[in-house]
């Protein structure tokens, strides 16, 4: 008589930057190929339309143990999630996600950044997150943190300029990412920090 | 937020508003557009139409095509989202219902129930670009 399939286990969710991704621990049957499927169930399905689920198709039938929930995830409110394994005819019960999973938790890395002196100018290139990422940018002369100066960039255009640097200090840069639907930062990322080019102090 | 349902609704418009056989009458903008509410009002409408969507309409937009319910999915818990904001305004008195809005609500609620269930909750999803449009219009 068929072994009962064991449901998926150690379900768990990986966010960051709001791009959320579901895994789980496989399902080991020796010599057969294990396939899984996802639903996932958002606070308006289980309030207003009788605790409905939803399948994911991309996420239908997979031997994968990850599954982008991005798109259908997508609103800050409470969402589940469930996932089941099929060998052959056989079919598991669900293995459900412990606990809710809200975007709002997404956790938050600074931008990448590149800092470039070009003549006496201070610019600085931005990491495209996506459309709702917005960046705190904090620029000082290298010695004077107390007169740090703020910068909030809305949209990543290709460069951005600071400001017009003086010959000879260093200038250094550091940035965070500020996301508006969720009103949170990330960490500051690590500073950078440029001389303005063609600077030739005379004690060099 | 607007922008995630921006985002979702454009994906199944056309599908949507393909659904909708029915040419000749609008739910949110008859006999007078959203955008002739008075800002005063702005509010008070927004927190009704959050609740119309939410309890009457998405509930009966559910269709044969997986990709449209996720879609549907996704844009009913951000309305669930913003509804759960509004009410915060509306528990402290700064949501204000005058009667020009509540009557101005009673004609949308009366155009929806002249409608067949499914018909009247598929075109009041296929208009939600006119609310959109209007929620994002600074007063």
């Amino acid at each position: 008589e068929d072994a009962l399939l064991r449901a998926p286990q150690n379900i768990s969710i990986l966010s960051t930057n709001m791009k959320h991704f579901l895994t789980w621990s496989p399902v080991i049957v020796r010599g057969e190929t294990v396939r899984y499927s996802v639903e996932f169930q958002g606070e308006y399905e289980r309030e207003y339309a009788n605790g409905s689920w939803i399948p994911i198709c991309e996420c239908s039938f997979i031997t994968a143990t990850v599954c982008n929930i991005t798109e259908d995830v997508s609103a800050t409110v409470a969402y589940n999630l469930r996932v089941r394994a099929d060998v052959g005819t056989r079919r598991s019960k669900w293995g459900t996600l412990k606990g809710f999973f809200n975007p709002i938790t997404t956790s938050l890395t600074p931008p990448l950044m590149k800092v470039i002196a070009d003549g006496y100018h201070l610019l600085v290139e931005l990491e495209d997150m996506g459309p709702a990422f917005q960046f705190c940018v904090l620029y000082w002369k290298k010695g004077q943190e107390s007169r740090m100066q703020q910068k909030m960039v809305k949209e990543v255009s290709f460069v951005v300029h600071l400001d017009t640097m003086e010959a000879g200090p260093d200038y250094c840069v550091k940035a965070r990412t500020y996301l508006e639907v969720i009103n949170r930062s990330s960490n500051f990322s690590q500073p950078q920090c440029v001389r303005a080019q063609g600077a030739r102090s005379v004690w060099l | 937020s607007v922008t995630e349902v921006r985002s979702g609704f454009t994906a199944i418009k056309a599908n949507i508003q393909g659904r909708d056989p029915i040419r000749t009458l609008s739910i949110l903008s008859y006999p007078h557009s959203l955008h002739k509410v008075q800002s005063s009002d702005r509010c008070c409408i927004a927190h009704h139409l959050f609740n119309f969507y939410v309890d009457k309409v998405f509930k009966h937009c559910k269709t044969e095509d997986s990709y449209i319910n996720r879609k549907v999915s996704s844009i009913a818990n951000s309305f669930l989202s913003m509804k759960r904001k509004l009410e915060h305004c509306h528990e402290k008195n700064k949501c204000i219902c005058r009667q020009e809005s509540t009557e101005k609500f009673n004609q949308i609620l009366a155009n929806y129930e002249g409608l067949n269930v499914t018909s009247a909750a598929i075109k009041s999803l296929g208009e939600l670009d006119i609310l959109l449009d209007w929620m994002e219009k600074s007063p």
